[in-house]
């Protein structure tokens, strides 16, 4: 018991107390600089319940993260299962793949930035007479936002199912060789039931990394236009870091860090499920 | 503490008596023999050459036994305003003199940050500067920050295509409407765009509906606090700007353009109007430039039956940590960068706009910008964005409202009668 104290207390320090403190903060109306500081009640998440803004913050921070999750689970699948075939220049493949995930993201945002650029940007030279006004689009801004992201972190899931696909044993294959089954069956009766929990475990951490997204809309469209790519994320450091409203700024985070929490307990939930049935 | 001193190796003992006799000359010695070091924060000037660093020297010159330390800050605003609040907020001493967005200085001085400077200036000493620039340093009937350049909104046009279809630079928007029209039907180029200005949703794009909500008659703020005082003119405003777009005037683009996206189209000769600030025209006029020769700048237009146009003026302050431990050499070092020499040498050195006035006719200046003297009625014609300490929370509230009524996924009113709501619940906070 004594062992753990240094644990329990760093854990407290660290954790636990900053986490009530803003809680503590959400009940209030603080804002430090203008010597704002009285007790609200539940004021800022009675007003966030019906803020119109912050419900589009949690629309586009559900569609991003379900898009860009999906997109990038279905392409780094692909990718893995690609560089797996190949018989030569495996290395070279994944040397490129890292290249994208190594990148900050601030740097893909800006790279992305001229790629959607609306008279010299690559794409819409390749569109040609039908360029699309890519960041300026209150319909194709957060599809931009998604595609910029996948590119980025679809490496990610790519690398993980690599690796899971080299520790498949190849008498598997062999076996099912033997047995006769064709390249669509051992994809679908072995490949795949051998790579869910890998793939599990990249969703898990794709969703919540996804759900706190926050630089690559903030270089890219500083949540415009129209607020169509402004995240939860992004709204709270509007909140916290650039206008100073600290207590209405914990209320957004305290919402985001519960759904969050959601969200990964019910993966973990799933995840264990899946262990026992395993077993 | 004897038994802990003999043991302390020989050649450590040697170095503390030299140390302690250091101490003892120290305290001995003239003050003036130390070094007073300045910090001061600035954003990296770009330009032909940076003029800060001989500017510091000068100042180190005239005072002996000071040094300036000149420190970068963050690239983005935004950045920059988070850099100064953690800092500032957190009681850090770490800098003296700092240059501040003009848009943060009332909020700065509320928060008790600045130094005031009310009682160390001579009573006469910013009215060389541009009024709206002194009205953007004072808050509470007290100065807080020195003006020290100089920005304002202006309208760019093509000359060349203007003369060639013998139509004079408009005065309403109207009338440029019309003008985008007449030049693109008679010079049958898909590819030449109308007018260009900043939609984006960002700071630029309140600047941009500021300047259409005065055009007609309409504010953002009134002196009592008030939000929207004029509602229906202020919708009729975004309503306006929407149809710009919607009419093919100004590009679909433009709720996604910056001062630099707009600008760069410009000066690649896609486009007959721009709205811009002055640092563009030196851009314009450079060796490789598309349009070096055919671009001239007048101010913003009004609306027929309305208000005349003017520019929303900006630029950079300085102002003197409250925390410095020397607020006297800090203000020395504030009045020394703002002084009508540095404010020349800036000028020429970089694109950057001068405060003080008189340097719009200084012969020297107009020499290598020609277009000063005329730069000076533009600036002088400005007007501030609203004076108040909660800015950048009415802009940041603002911003997604006028940015649904440019796409069009708002009606004006609605995003007019929104920004409202969540201004009276935010502002009735502090209050």
């Amino acid at each position: 018991m004594l062992l753990l104290a240094p644990t329990v207390l760093a854990l407290a320090a660290l954790t636990v107390y900053p986490g009530v403190w803003v809680l503590w903060l959400s009940l209030q109306h603080r804002i430090p600089i203008f010597e704002v500081s009285r007790f609200a009640g539940l004021d800022n998440y009675a007003f966030l319940a019906v803020d119109p803004r912050f419900l589009n913050a949690g629309r586009a921070t559900a569609i991003f993260t379900v898009a860009s999750v999906a997109l990038e689970v279905v392409l780094g699948l692909t990718a893995a299962l690609a560089i797996h075939a190949q018989r030569g220049g495996r290395r070279l493949a994944l040397s490129f793949l890292l290249l994208a995930w190594a990148m900050p993201a601030v740097v893909t945002a800006k790279l992305f930035e001229w790629l959607y650029h609306p008279t010299a940007g690559l794409i819409n030279v390749a569109l040609g007479a039908r360029s699309l006004n890519w960041l300026g689009d209150p319909g194709l801004a957060l599809p931009a936002v998604v595609l910029a992201d996948v590119w980025r972190t679809m490496p990610f899931v790519a690398i993980l199912c690599y690796a899971r696909l080299l520790a498949i044993p190849a008498e598997l294959y062999e076996a099912a060789q033997v047995d006769g089954a064709g390249r669509l069956a051992t994809l679908t009766r072995i490949t795949l039931p051998m790579l869910g929990r890998i793939l599990l475990v990249a969703v898990l951490f794709r969703t919540l990394d996804a759900l706190r997204a926050f630089d690559i809309m903030f270089v890219l469209t500083g949540g415009g236009p129209a607020g169509m790519t402004e995240t939860l994320t992004v709204y709270a450091y509007r909140a916290l870091f650039q206008t100073l409203q600290l207590g209405f700024g914990s209320a957004v985070s305290v919402v985001v860090f519960l759904l969050v929490m959601a969200v990964a307990w019910a993966y973990l939930k799933f995840l264990r499920a899946g262990t026992t049935v395993a077993a | 503490m004897s038994a802990s001193a003999g043991r302390v190796p020989l050649p450590l003992r040697s170095l503390l008596v030299v140390w302690l006799l250091a101490l003892g000359g120290c305290a001995g010695g003239q003050p003036q023999s130390e070094v007073v070091t300045l910090v001061f924060k600035y954003a990296r000037i770009l330009g032909r050459a940076d003029p800060l660093p001989a500017l510091l020297r000068s100042f180190e010159a005239a005072h002996p036994g000071t040094r300036v330390k000149g420190e970068a800050l963050p690239w983005t605003s935004d950045d920059q305003h988070q850099f100064y609040v953690i800092n500032l907020e957190g009681r850090s001493p770490g800098f003296d003199v700092m240059m501040l967005d003009c848009i943060w200085v009332p909020e700065f001085a509320r928060a008790g940050w600045l130094t005031d400077l009310t009682t160390h200036l001579r009573p006469d000493e910013l009215a060389p500067h541009f009024p709206s620039a002194v009205a953007a340093a004072t808050y509470g009937g007290r100065v807080w920050a020195l003006p020290w350049t100089m920005n304002v909104g202006l309208l760019y046009y093509r000359a060349d295509l203007l003369a060639k279809h013998g139509l004079r630079p408009p005065e309403t928007y109207e009338e440029l409407v019309d003008q985008v029209r007449r030049i693109r039907i008679a010079e049958r180029d898909p590819a030449l765009d109308g007018y260009l200005w900043q939609g984006k949703q960002y700071e630029g794009l309140v600047v941009n509906v500021l300047e259409a909500l005065w055009a007609n008659g309409a504010r953002l703020l009134a002196e009592d606090g008030t939000v929207f005082p004029e509602p229906a003119r202020a919708a009729d405003a975004l309503r306006f700007l929407r149809g710009l777009i919607e009419t093919g005037v100004s590009p679909a683009w433009t709720t996604a353009a910056d001062e630099e996206l707009s600008r760069r189209a410009f000066g690649d000769g896609h486009a007959i109007f721009l709205r811009n600030w002055p640092y563009a025209m030196e851009l314009f006029e450079t060796a490789d430039s598309a349009v070096r020769g055919k671009v001239a700048v007048v101010s913003l237009p009004g609306r027929a039956r309305g208000e005349r146009g003017v520019g929303s003026t900006g630029g950079a302050h300085l102002g003197v940590s409250r925390r410095s431990r020397h607020p006297e050499l800090a203000v020395a070092l504030a009045r020394h960068l703002a002084s009508e020499p540095a404010q020349r040498a800036i000028a020429l050195g970089a694109a950057l706009s001068p405060t003080r006035q008189a340097l719009y006719h200084d012969s020297e200046l107009v020499r290598a910008h020609p277009e000063m003297p005329r730069l000076h009625a533009f600036a002088l014609a400005g007007r501030p964005r609203p004076v108040t300490p909660y800015y950048l929370l009415i802009s940041s509230t603002v911003q997604p409202e006028f940015s649904a009524a440019l796409v069009g996924v708002k009606p004006p009113e609605r995003a007019i009668t929104d920004a409202r709501a969540r201004l009276s619940y935010f502002l009735g906070a502090i209050r």
